[in-house]
């Protein structure tokens, strides 16, 4: 562990390189403690080689790890919402943020976003449902993630500090998931990625939280008993302290 | 004041939590109900995902009855035959509501079966209770002693496998306890409380037990079946938070101590009219929630059902 700590420090001090492109972010492991409620981390970077002529489009996604989903509509039946259609989702991530220079329709065209897969409408999972047209729930459950800010995209959000140097902070919320991110940075040009870099960002528990969802989904059993016994002591406790007030 | 929760894997205001779990433990040692028909609807508002308010609670409801049934204990007003004969049912109940939650979160109809279960059993129940104990109360104005009508005792009477309650003194068939048993454990496990709300009217109206030891009995039994369900839910659904639970608990056990001494300065008949508005307004909450167009008509769930 300490080991894979070191080599993922090393990684950050050298930020990777690609042609005209060098970014880095301010810490790869985000660690959730008991007092977490949410960070933010700097992804930063400097575009190399660039004549002050040529454009500086940068996109910054920040991708959390894919989890499955179900989307329900509700339909009145007899004065009542009852779920009636469903759509499961396989492939949409539990975290995208994307920060960019300015609205991404404005950087390159729809179809060139949809090949590289950038921006909410290009998340594309795979869907099974028991409706013909599972677009609305896709959009659905983009419109969910937006509300509980799991999902956003900001436009206009990196600073350029120099004409070359830029910079942008990611909020990271407290509900978020555990698991590998990964950090994309895409400079544009003419609407097309002319040089991309991709870093991993890891989300984890630590301490005593790390150990009690270890604990409830390794050892349900104990977990499970562990839970009760403690809701009887404090019962006890609780019921033996006020009788001596009595 | 805010601190992390490693299950529901979000943060919350521990001093929110706190308040919640005092305030509805207060009212669980009042009327000697669970508390979690209250309980899981408030933290779901709070922001907790639905399935991990509703198997916390339990836990909730566990030390708040503890807490409750101790003090009952020493008044010796817990009729433990009457519980044991009910927990027969209560287990099979139990086991039987963790087979049906499964089924029916894979047909996605799990919101609309609790809303609809909810809305049916306290609606009737607080309707019930409201007109027992307003006529009650009148009588008591009216100088008149309340009386008891035996008319229910009929068919429960002629019922067979008879058996003696000291406690409760009542000679009457174990089958009719556990099927309140059973019908308690299965809704236990799917709408994540304890079923004081049930078990309390069903022993008062449907048994006849004295309302002196129907408190403590029923505190026993929902003890047991929040216990067993806990241990189901944190096994099969990885739904209960440890964090949260020791929260509401350590508010929630001394709310009910004081809740108990409250209810002690009550009469019977005041307390249960009170308990009968407060099933309404719930009931009448949640059939709102049931009829009201939704902001959304699309709901999402995490995972694959």
């Amino acid at each position: 562990m300490r080991r894979a700590l070191l080599a993922l420090l090393l990684l950050i001090a050298i930020p990777a390189r690609a042609q005209d492109l060098v970014s880095g972010i301010s810490q790869d492991i985000i660690q959730i403690t008991s007092s977490y409620t949410g960070t933010n981390i700097v992804v930063f970077g400097a575009i190399e080689n660039a004549a002050s002529s040529q454009s500086r489009d940068i996109v910054v996604v920040v991708r959390g790890p894919d989890e499955p989903m179900t989307v329900r509509r509700r339909d009145r039946i007899a004065g009542v919402w009852v779920n009636s259609d469903a759509a499961r989702f396989e492939g949409l991530p539990a975290y995208y943020y994307l920060a960019s220079t300015e609205p991404i329709t404005r950087i390159a065209s729809r179809e060139a976003l949809a090949r590289y897969g950038i921006g909410l409408q290009a998340l594309k999972p795979s869907a099974i449902g028991s409706h013909h047209d599972p677009e609305p729930f896709r959009q659905a459950a983009i419109r969910y993630h937006k509300r509980v800010g799991l999902y956003a995209e900001s436009p206009g959000s990196i600073d350029f500090l120099s004409e070359t140097l830029f910079r942008t902070r990611v909020p990271v919320p407290a509900g978020v998931t555990r698991g590998q991110y990964n950090v994309e940075v895409y400079l544009f040009r003419d609407g097309e990625v002319v040089s991309a870099q991709s870093t991993p960002l890891f989300v984890d528990a630590t301490g005593l939280e790390r150990r009690l969802y270890n604990l409830a989904h390794n050892a349900p059993l104990s977990y499970g008993i562990l839970c009760v016994l403690m809701a009887m002591l404090l019962g006890w406790i609780s019921s033996v302290l006020f009788r001596r007030q009595e | 004041m805010e601190i992390y929760l490693p299950v529901a894997e979000m943060s919350v205001n521990w001093l929110v939590i706190i308040a919640l779990g005092t305030g509805v433990g207060f009212l669980s040692g009042m009327f000697g109900v669970g508390g979690g028909f209250l309980m899981t609807p408030l933290l779901v508002f709070a922001g907790i995902p639905s399935t991990v308010a509703a198997a916390t609670t339990l836990s909730h409801v566990t030390a708040s009855s503890m807490s409750g049934a101790l003090a009952q204990w020493r008044k010796r007003a817990i009729d433990f035959a009457m519980a044991g004969v009910m927990l027969l049912g209560g287990m099979a109940g139990t086991l039987f509501g963790v087979w049906l939650f499964a089924l029916m979160r894979r047909q996605g109809q799990m919101d609309l079966i609790v809303g609809l279960t909810y809305v049916i059993m306290l609606g009737s129940i607080g309707i019930i209770m409201l007109r027992e104990s307003l006529a009650a109360l009148k009588a008591y104005h009216g100088g008149a002693a309340p009386s008891r009508r035996l008319v229910n005792r009929g068919w429960i009477q002629s019922l067979p496998f008879k058996m003696r309650f000291r406690q409760s003194r009542l000679y009457i068939s174990v089958l009719p306890p556990i099927g309140i048993g059973f019908c308690v454990g299965a809704l236990s496990a799917i709408m994540g409380i304890g079923g004081g709300f049930i078990i309390v009217p069903a022993m008062i109206y449907l048994l006849r037990m004295p309302t002196k030891v129907v408190m403590g009995t029923s505190l026993v039994q929902i003890i047991a079946v929040t216990a067993l369900t806990t241990v189901l839910q944190a096994t099969s659904n990885f739904a209960v938070d440890i964090v949260l639970a020791g929260l509401l608990v350590s508010g929630g056990v001394v709310g009910a101590q004081l809740g108990v001494r409250a209810g002690a300065k009550l009469r019977g008949e005041q307390l249960r009219l009170l308990l009968a508005l407060l099933v309404l307004a719930v009931g009448a909450g949640l059939a709102w929630q049931l009829v009201a167009r939704p902001a959304d008509l699309y709901s999402l769930a995490e995972g694959l059902p």
